[in-house]
């Protein structure tokens, strides 16, 4: 697995609307993000819900899409956030 | 705990701690016996051949928004796009499971994400003048606010 990852779901509209961001980060930074799609892929999900005691207490209290992972620092943001954001949280 | 309850006389299910005292279908006064979960997933699936559409479930969330605070997203093409993902999970995983949020695997933790869930109590909604529910599928109504699609 990279160091960024984004657990994703295929028919969220969150999930669709932030592709061109990460995109854009991708192209901006030269970062590479690895997009994981969570509802038609087991092993995606399961890896996913690994992760459930750090993402949880950041959204709301449960697992939800866009979900996007530091690896490295464990570093978690999930929904639709502004490009900065999202680019903050890929930098730091 | 929650458990199933079923009326003696029109076979109505309830979920919950305790029965209604009076049924609301027959509206019989303490109707309701006590069953097990595999009578109720008998009694609810007896008529299996009915098909409950995209559009049958439009129907159902516009009515239920009617008399709330909240309406069913104007914006059709991501109803359209909730909605195929609501009716896979449902295909896939057995509910209606919001495609915004996963599984835990734990059913009573993945009964409040199918759809509609209880979304009134999500930092996305309470209190906000604009709020909606995680996935958008049910916005908060305004004065200005588009009748449902």
């Amino acid at each position: 697995m990279k160091k960024h990852v984004m657990f994703h779901g295929r028919e969220c509209p969150h999930c669709k609307a932030m592709m061109p961001l990460v995109d854009r980060l991708e192209k901006e930074t030269g970062l590479s993000i690895e997009r994981l799609e969570v509802w038609h892929d087991e092993k995606n999900a399961d890896l996913m819900r690994s992760y459930r005691p750090i993402f949880t207490p950041k959204c709301g209290g449960q697992l939800r899409v866009p979900t996007f992972f530091n690896t490295e620092t464990n570093d978690a943001i999930c929904g639709e956030v502004e490009y900065e954001k999202l680019k903050d949280w890929a930098t730091k | 705990m929650k458990k199933f309850w079923r009326c003696y006389v029109c076979n109505d299910i309830h979920y919950g701690v305790k029965p209604p005292e009076i049924c609301p279908t027959c509206a019989v006064k303490n109707a309701y016996v006590l069953i097990s979960a595999r009578e109720a997933k008998t009694i609810c699936g007896a008529p299996a051949e009915a098909d409950f559409s995209k559009d049958d479930f439009l129907t159902a969330i516009q009515k239920f928004t009617e008399d709330n605070e909240f309406m069913v997203n104007p914006d059709r093409a991501k109803v359209d796009l909730l909605f195929d993902g609501i009716f896979s999970n449902e295909r896939n995983h057995g509910l209606k499971y919001c495609p915004c949020r996963l599984m835990c695997k734990e059913l009573e933790e993945d009964l409040k994400i199918v759809c509609p869930c209880n979304f009134q109590i999500h930092e996305t909604y309470k209190g906000l003048d604009k709020g909606e529910c995680w996935c958008g599928l049910f916005i908060k109504r305004s004065k200005t606010s588009e009748v449902n699609p």
